[in-house]
């Protein structure tokens, strides 16, 4: 059986047993190569459930939908190790709880699925640990190597460059599981901390204050980067940041459920280097 | 025999154009996204996409237009008034879903105040249009009416040859056979025939899905909750449309000086409707697709006898999670058969 | 005759350390540059990056943040979180593209005038000769111009 028709038996029993009462998973697109975020609810759908190296969007966002878990009955989620490091994130910060999700887990290496064992997120932990040891190992993309290799200036009017297509629409923030504050920055008038208009310094502060109040949290699964009409490259930006943080202070985002937020805890001899 | 425009002449009606007092506008690829911009030569334009990723509405209706400036003194306020800058304008390579999406608008613009910022570009640019011979999944002209060679908003309609050599030009209103009077010499009488059409496949029954938008029976339907499930909110479908054009006028400044702006909005944030009061209308997601749907399909076409759609299938095309208007008037086909 | 550029940098500093430092650098008679404008805080914990923007949107050339020592602050551990949120926004701000010498961070205790007015002076000739921050400058600018198409 493959892992798709293991995870749809899956699915139909739980469904069917009412353990759960809804699964977060994916379907096809509109066409071939896409895969889109589906809902079921009845044993009968489970046949629309997809699982194949198109299934890349994280589809932990959803969990903190309006409402999705507040009748503390069961859902059953699709995730890849970066969505389940989504969840504890999460539910480390007080968004849901973790033990009303069963864990469809699931990884693609190379071009073939691989199931992921495990139900509750404790169970991954191992996975997620492996991720942070090799993450200093991942070789870079050439155009962040080549953004690094810019004097300051060069970077400036790159991102400029950048973000100066950027037309607000949120996509980022929306697309993202760890944007999901009630009154974004952005939605605050009093004062407008961030403008709304998509001129080039508004586009700025947008981006720069995403990328702050998402370091230490962002698990890399791409989804801003992907949503973007516009073909900025965010992932750079919060990768970046996902890099500063394992290198000054050894956190990865997402190891457990109980792990502290980099930016909410500090250590007494953490390093500093710049401060005069 | 047939007025034909080859395209390695394109080059000297840039510069006729550019001689004639126009800038010259078509379909670029900057900075890895494909829009449309002033172009100083014809190289720099990209004819051969079957559809820029942002939409001709920008030349129209920018993302942030700054309206007046205030500077308040000690005894007085002053302002400073801005409109669009002036200028004619000859956009080369447009598609007819885009400049159908133009003519929608102009009677919203006009409707109960008359948009200056909209109509002094309006009527400064000409709308050079170039049929389509190719399309994608995406693409839904033909299931709003419409077709690959549309000439609804557009002022001169270019159908490519089929040898690719050029386009055979129609002119549809007088400001394009105007336009075009600076080029008259370069626009030859030849016999090429045009490349056939791209064939669009009509993806739902338009008719039907608007007459069950208008039963008022389904306006609480379940159908809302179901087909919006996966809809995040974000205002990409609203920005990229070459017809929406919800806005918010924005103040930012401070207590010395600032300025006026007009900003795109849209229906599918969450913070759209909400009143001074705290209260939300529309406080789901749900609620916020089908008053797309609705006013698109069924508010629009109300009040201006056509739908707010042109088919461009950017909306589906540019959907982080793969939703659009063509899923949801696919399914409104079948459930109303 | 041009005139020479003034930097204008803004401070954003602590109540019960830097801005004492501040005041007693005052008291002492002690001579620093007049580019600084001084905003006063109950804590580093208190400031938010976006102060730093925001300053730079106005037209800050330079931004400098000052509070009490580790292990001296007033509310106990506010400047350990401002720390760590220094040294991920710095991070941010240099990968931008923000030039790292314009925005500065100290430690500056009660008792610390002379630091002040040293650091103070430091700070203003190395951004003078850096000269205004013009690539923020023409984004400023920006805002205020017509639309361009």
């Amino acid at each position: 059986m493959s892992i798709e028709e293991q995870y749809r038996t899956r699915a139909k029993e739980l469904l069917a047993g009412g353990a759960v009462k809804m699964v977060i998973g994916y379907g096809k697109g509109t066409t071939g190569e896409r895969r889109r975020p589906i809902f079921i609810t009845s044993p009968d759908e489970v046949e629309r459930l997809v699982l194949d190296e198109a299934c890349i969007t994280n589809l932990s966002g959803y969990l903190v939908s309006e409402g999705l878990l507040s009748d503390e009955k069961r859902v059953a989620v699709f995730l890849r190790p970066e969505g389940v490091r989504a969840v504890n994130i999460l539910a480390a910060e007080s968004q849901l709880d973790s033990d009303q999700l069963v864990i469809f887990g699931f990884d693609v290496v190379g071009n073939e699925i691989k199931a992921l064992k495990g139900i509750h997120v404790e169970e991954f932990a191992d996975v997620i640990e492996s991720l942070k040891e090799s993450a200093p190992g991942v070789a870079k993309e050439l155009l962040l190597e080549k953004i690094e290799s810019m004097s300051p200036q060069e970077r400036f009017s790159y991102w400029q460059g950048e973000f100066a297509k950027c037309i607000k629409c949120y996509a980022c923030r929306q697309a993202c599981p760890m944007c999901y504050c009630r009154r974004c920055i952005v939605d605050s008038n009093q004062p407008q901390w961030v403008n709304t208009s998509s001129h080039s310094l508004g586009n700025f502060e947008w981006n720069i204050v995403r990328a702050f109040h998402l370091s230490g949290r962002c698990v890399e699964c791409g989804n801003c980067d992907r949503a973007c009409p516009v073909n900025i490259p965010l992932r750079l930006i919060n990768h970046r940041m996902a890099e500063e943080v394992l290198g000054t202070f050894d956190h990865f985002a997402g190891t457990s459920k109980t792990q502290e937020p980099v930016l909410a805890s500090f250590k007494k001899d953490d390093s500093e280097t710049f401060i005069l | 025999m047939t007025k034909i425009l080859f395209s390695d002449k394109l080059d000297n009606c840039v510069e006729r154009w550019k001689k004639a007092g126009f800038s010259v506008i078509g379909p670029v690829q900057r900075n890895n996204i494909s829009t449309y911009a002033a172009v100083e030569r014809a190289a720099e334009l990209d004819l051969g996409l079957i559809l820029t990723e942002r939409s001709i509405k920008e030349l129209f209706f920018p993302q942030s237009e700054p309206m007046l400036q205030y500077t308040i003194k000690k005894d007085s306020i002053e302002t400073k008034d801005f409109l669009p800058p002036s200028g004619q304008r000859i956009i080369f390579g447009a598609r007819p879903c885009d400049a159908s999406g133009m003519a929608i608008d102009d009677p919203l613009f006009g409707w109960d105040y008359k948009d200056e910022y909209w109509f002094q570009r309006r009527n400064e640019s000409v709308i050079v249009t170039i049929a389509c011979t190719q399309s994608d999944d995406f693409c839904m002209c033909t299931s709003l009416k419409l077709a690959p060679d549309s000439t609804k908003g557009s002022d001169i309609l270019l159908r490519p040859l089929e040898n690719k050599r050029g386009w055979l030009v129609e002119e549809i209103t007088d400001r394009g056979r105007d336009a075009f009077k600076a080029i008259a010499d370069i626009v030859q009488e030849s016999a090429d025939t045009a490349a056939p059409l791209a064939v669009v496949e009509k993806k739902f029954d338009l008719d039907r899905s608007v007459a069950w938008l208008q039963n008022p029976e389904n306006f609480e339907s379940r159908f809302w909750k179901e087909i919006s499930m996966r809809c995040i909110g974000c205002a990409s479908c609203t920005f990229l449309c070459p017809t929406c054009h919800c806005f918010d006028i924005q103040d930012e400044g401070d207590t010395y000086s600032g300025m006026r702006r007009k900003n795109w909005d849209s229906c599918s944030f969450a913070l759209f409707t909400m009143h001074t009061s705290g209260h939300n209308p529309r406080s789901t997601q749900s609620a916020r697709w089908r008053q797309r749907i609705m006013h698109k399909f069924n508010y629009f076409p109300g009040k201006f006898s056509v739908n707010s759609c042109s088919g461009c299938g950017r909306c589906s095309r540019q959907c982080p999670v793969d939703m659009g208007i063509t899923e949801t008037l696919q399914e409104i086909s079948k459930l109303s058969q | 005759m041009s005139e020479p550029f003034e930097p204008k940098i803004i401070a954003f500093v602590c109540t019960y350390c830097t801005y004492a430092g501040a005041d007693l650098a005052g008291t002492s008679r002690l001579k620093y540059a007049p580019n600084v404008r001084i905003i006063r805080l109950p804590c580093t914990g208190r400031i938010s990056p976006m102060f730093i923007l925001k300053a730079l949107q106005k037209g800050a050339d330079g931004v400098l943040i000052s509070g009490c020592h580790p292990g001296d602050c007033h509310f106990t551990h506010g400047n350990y979180h401002a720390r760590r949120r220094w040294m991920v926004f710095r991070a941010l701000l240099e990968f931008i593209g923000i030039p790292p010498e314009r925005v500065k961070y100290s430690w500056i205790s009660a008792a610390e005038g002379v630091k002040f007015a040293e650091f103070i002076n430091k700070v203003t000739e190395d951004i003078r000769k850096l000269g205004p921050f013009e690539q923020y400058t023409q984004l400023i600018e920006e805002t205020e111009a017509a639309a361009s198409l």
